[in-house]
């Protein structure tokens, strides 16, 4: 900031002061009489002045879905806050969902339907109508269908105005190439190898709020925000909740910890099995618990017994003292511990084993149905509304990993890596028309350059969004959906969010808080636009709804309310809940469907790629800011973190010769390089074999311009994928990197 | 108000919620200052002599017990009534365009009267105020601690929204107050030998956390009132009172600031 006042500016401000002062000299009389002229300045009357409260808000900027009102000013929103009935979030809500406002009016949202006159991935933009739009998409896909059949149709959803249409393709016109992002890359191994173990998926069911210990395997919670989630984590650390925080990044939730296990990363296993082998060495399980609802104990305590400490600690760097510790305040705690489950679980191409041993340790803790454990709330019961069954018996005599006996502990679809492999090979049948709703897979799913080859090969790619995200380049027809501010689309229920406090039960339906008609733009919702395809299509007889009003409320009615009634109850009905505990659960420790299906039935620790000199491995994870690229050109939440800094071991740094705040970029073991660049982020705070970064930054559609070219693209840098032979998933930490600063690449020391 | 970084997650809700709240602007004004009135730097993960630790500095403006940005205002003085919401008690004070009320202690700006010269940004230790010119008509711009919500019995927004019930809110007068209680568990000012202006917001946290929120965090100087602003504020002023009767305040206001920026450019 030079204070240089220039003389050509000094004497350019003195005559405006001076000629102002001037003509108000001569018109001072009528200055008085023009008072209704003085400009008022600019001064904002807060979200409480002149605004009317719309209930029946849910959020979907992550989907944790908590519960809204809208603030509401001549038909604009002005502001989101939570609803003071829900018995969930209360009245917080997080910095995305404050932001909500923000995609609302955000002007790069999709707002006709679009052909692309250009090119898949350089497009060219021809607004249509949606006459037209919908005239396209049907004919091509009926094409598809009558040339390949059903099969040859993949669709990709995200969301929950993708169920609509996600189901349409699998009941009615029945592909089993349903590839969901929340399942092959995020949580599905998850819940299969908590089902396959405890017969129950996990989701985040454990009670943390009455924990005496919370135990979080990579889940790093305030960068990974979900309202009543960090409600009930913040609440058993305020009641004395010891942490322990496995993690190779001193993570927000590491920096909360009482015990922060700096683990080599892909070693997690290894760790849980040493815990697990020395509490039974020690006879100090619950062996009442494990008596009465373990089964094939001694086949898993014979299976693990070579998993010592030093067995471990060698593994996985660390400390054989620190496994003892962490396992003995587990057992001393014991029922009463939170083992979190994770949520992002797609890791390394091992992972159902890891979440097998997860779930193994919460039976052998006896953590289950009691208060600190793993405990289901018991939500209420709805209705249901959806399209029939109609031809899905050809989807599952068409399911590529049942045909191929692969991956049979597959989450629901197929898996992805198998459909874009089979779209590539046209082996064992062409995939020929691609369905995307709401996913991003440029930057979802690994080896981006194998993703392009299934788009370009397609006959025809149709894409339905709310934003202009980097998979709509590659869209023939891209069509512009309302958002969630603006429809009804799902019905949300659930408990109070502290297990333990009074019991009650709560059903929320997403209502429109604004309307959605609006002279620049001719947005519809998923029920509308897939009616209209499905008539296009003559698949109009098994329509099961007119309208997504008529959908949310036959869902209502199974529940005795309906859209009407829940306005009148503020936007949310409470009712008196049940109480959760007391819940038993079998164990599988040893589990024989999982071995019959030729994986190892006792969990085991699967080794992974180890970095190759020079480079150490890339592991990336959660902005509270940001949901993934969902919210990369949120103007309000960019502004918070405009991009991703790469964290980087300060000893690590120092020999490299960077210092903290570089611009650089990272190129990985295939020699791939990003195409944007970030920050170095220098830190004591992760291991030196380790390099993070948060996930989704690094938008290439010029169209997003908020987020265009911000930060580094991490699923750019995945492209040696791995695949977890239980469930099909992809595995994403088997990468690489190096830096490159000014051209030249700098190799990390080991 | 209190900043309990045991409870903070550091998820910027309050920043956000500030923003919705009061339509700030995001970016940099035309000085370079953060366009913000709330905001949320992360900290570390660095060392410690306690340890590895990592946090937050959620900030915002601090409400002074002598603040530096209420001296400096170049404003006419004008005589107000202050009224004591609690007692009805009045006082007349002579104040510029920003001014510390004397019953509730916070430090609040007259966008009317405000020229929007931006001195009083330049003086602020803590960064707390920049200048909208998103309008066309510059006008300082921080946070008022919401006595707008507040009078109408809401929490502050940034209050509201905290998941975590991280930040609390009250009367640090009262002894009794969950604040006061908070005070005396040791929350503590950023304060430093040169900064001593008796700042409102109080941090309380673990040692490790509380070192490097105040190792980082403290302004170390006062920083001086940029010349050339102060200058051109005092040219300002006349012609800003001759143009006022003339409707011309904003125009005037803009033309100023618009001079300033082309110069910061050179």
């Amino acid at each position: 900031m030079a204070l240089n006042l220039t003389r050509r500016k000094f004497l350019q401000t003195a005559s405006l002061a001076a000629a102002t002062a001037a003509m108000s000299g001569c018109f001072a009389n009528r200055a008085t009489a023009s008072t209704p002229f003085v400009k008022k300045p600019f001064t904002a009357p807060g979200s409480f002045a002149d605004t009317t409260t719309a209930v029946g808000g849910v959020c979907e900027m992550c989907f944790w879905r908590c519960q809204l009102v809208g603030k509401v000013r001549d038909g604009k929103l002005v502001k989101l806050e939570g609803n003071p009935k829900s018995i969930d979030n209360g009245v917080s809500i997080c910095a995305r969902g404050n932001g909500g406002v923000k995609l609302l009016y955000d002007p790069d949202r999709l707002k006709f339907p679009m052909k692309n006159v250009g090119k898949r991935g350089a497009p060219e933009w021809k607004r249509i109508s949606w006459d037209e739009a919908l005239d396209e998409c049907a004919t091509k896909l009926k094409a598809v269908i009558d040339k390949y059949g059903p099969h040859g149709i993949a669709i990709f959803p995200h969301g929950s105005s993708a169920k609509y249409p996600m189901t349409f393709f699998e009941h009615v016109i029945g592909t089993p190439n349903n590839s969901e992002a929340s399942f092959f890359q995020c949580r599905g191994i998850r819940d299969m190898a908590y089902v396959a173990t405890l017969d129950t998926a996990p989701d985040e069911n454990v009670d943390m709020a009455n924990a005496k210990v919370i135990f979080l395997l990579g889940t790093h919670l305030g960068e990974n925000i979900h309202v009543s989630h960090v409600k009930r984590y913040l609440k058993g650390l305020e009641n004395g909740a010891k942490l322990v925080v496995v993690d190779p990044r001193f993570s927000a939730s590491a920096a909360k910890a009482h015990t922060w296990v700096k683990i080599k990363p892909g070693t997690d296993t290894a760790f849980l099995l040493a815990m697990m082998n020395h509490l039974i060495k020690t006879g100090k399980y619950n062996k009442a618990y494990v008596e009465a609802n373990g089964a094939g104990f001694d086949k898993f305590k014979a299976g693990i017994s070579h998993a010592t400490l030093d067995w471990a600690a060698k593994i996985c760097d660390i400390p054989a003292r620190q496994i003892k510790e962490v396992a003995e305040l587990l057992a001393a705690n014991a029922p009463n511990v939170s083992i979190h489950p994770g949520r992002h679980v797609s890791w390394y191409g091992n992972d159902f084993q890891r979440q097998r041993s997860l779930a193994c340790l919460t039976g052998l803790l006896g953590a289950i149905g009691v208060k600190g454990g793993f405990v289901k709330g018991k939500g209420p019961k709805v209705g249901k509304s959806g399209w029939p069954k109609v031809n899905v018996e050809h989807a599952e005599a068409h399911a590529l990993h049942l045909m191929a006996k692969k991956h049979q502990f597959s989450p629901p679809g197929t898996p992805t890596d198998m459909i874009r492999e089979t779209a590539v090979s046209g082996k064992p049948y062409a995939i020929k028309g691609y369905v995307g709703w709401g996913q991003n897979p440029i930057q979802t799913i690994p080896d981006q350059a194998l993703t392009i080859k299934m788009l370009q090969q397609m006959d025809f790619v149709m894409v339905c969004d709310v934003m202009p995200t980097d998979i709509t380049m590659y869209a023939d027809i891209l069509l512009p959906e309302s958002s969630y501010l603006e429809r009804y689309d799902m019905i949300k229920t659930g408990t109070q969010w502290d297990l333990s406090g009074k019991q009650e039960q709560y059903i929320t339906a997403r209502m429109p808080l604004v309307s959605p008609t609006a002279a620049d733009h001719e947005r519809k919702d998923s029920v509308w636009i897939v009616n209209e395809l499905a008539k296009r299509m003559g698949y109009g007889q098994h329509i099961p709804v007119q309208s997504e009003l008529e959908m949310t409320n036959k869902i209502l009615a199974g529940a005795n309310l309906s859209v009407e009634q829940l306005v009148k109850e503020g936007g949310i009905h409470v009712q008196p809940g049940v109480d959760p505990y007391g819940a038993v659960l079998k164990v599988n420790f040893f589990s024989q469907e999982v071995a019959d299906a030729g994986f190892p039935g006792v969990p085991t620790y699967i080794p992974v790629p180890e970095p190759p000199k020079g480079f150490a491995r890339l592991v990336y994870g959660r902005a509270p800011v940001h949901t993934f690229n969902r919210s990369m050109n949120n103007a309000w939440l960019m502004n918070e973190m405009p991009e991703n800094p790469v964290w980087l071991n300060d000893e690590s740094a120092k020999k490299m010769g960077l210092k903290d705040g570089d611009r650089i970029e990272l190129v990985n073991q295939d020699g791939v390089k990003s195409e944007t660049s970030s920050v170095v982020k220098v830190t004591p705070g992760i291991r030196k074999d380790t390099i993070y970064m948060a996930h989704g930054y690094g938008t290439k559609n010029p169209a997003m311009t908020v987020g265009v070219g911000k930060g580094i693209d991490d699923q750019s840098l995945i492209t040696a994928k791995a695949v977890d032979p239980e469930t099909g998933a992809h595995g994403m930490r088997n990468n690489f990197v190096k830096f490159v600063k000014n051209g030249k690449v700098l190799s990390i020391p080991a | 108000m209190i900043i309990d970084l045991e409870k903070c997650v550091g998820c910027h809700a309050c920043s956000i919620a500030c923003r919705a709240e009061w339509e700030v602007p995001t970016g940099k004004d035309s000085a370079q200052r953060e366009r913000r009135r709330n905001w949320v730097d992360r900290l570390g993960p660095s060392k410690t002599p306690q340890g590895l630790a990592s946090t937050y500095y959620p900030g915002l403006c601090n409400h002074c017990d002598n603040p530096p940005c209420v001296d400096i205002c170049p404003a006419d003085k004008v005589e107000v009534t202050f009224t004591d919401a609690k007692t009805g008690a009045t006082k007349k004070m002579e104040v510029a365009a920003t001014w510390k009320d004397p019953f509730n202690g916070t430090v609040q700006i007259d966008k009317e009267r405000c020229l929007g010269c931006g001195v009083c940004a330049d003086v602020c230790p803590y960064s707390a105020r920049y200048v909208n010119e998103d309008e066309g008509d510059p006008k300082a711009d921080k946070c008022t601690f919401c006595v707008e919500r507040v009078a109408v019995g809401l929490e502050p927004a940034c209050v509201q929204t905290c998941l975590a019930r991280a930040r609390i809110f009250g009367d640090l007068s009262d002894p009794n107050s969950e604040v006061a209680k908070y005070v005396k568990k040791g929350a503590a000012k950023l304060e430093s030998a040169k900064v001593k202006i008796g700042p409102n917001v109080r941090y309380y946290g673990n040692k490790k956390d509380m070192h490097l929120l105040t190792t980082t965090s403290t302004p170390k100087t006062m920083p001086q009132a940029n010349l050339r602003r102060t200058i051109m504020a005092q040219m300002l002023k006349p012609a800003m009172d001759q143009a006022k009767s003339l409707g011309m305040l904003g125009l005037a206001g803009a033309v100023i600031v618009k001079g300033l920026s082309e110069d910061e450019k050179e």
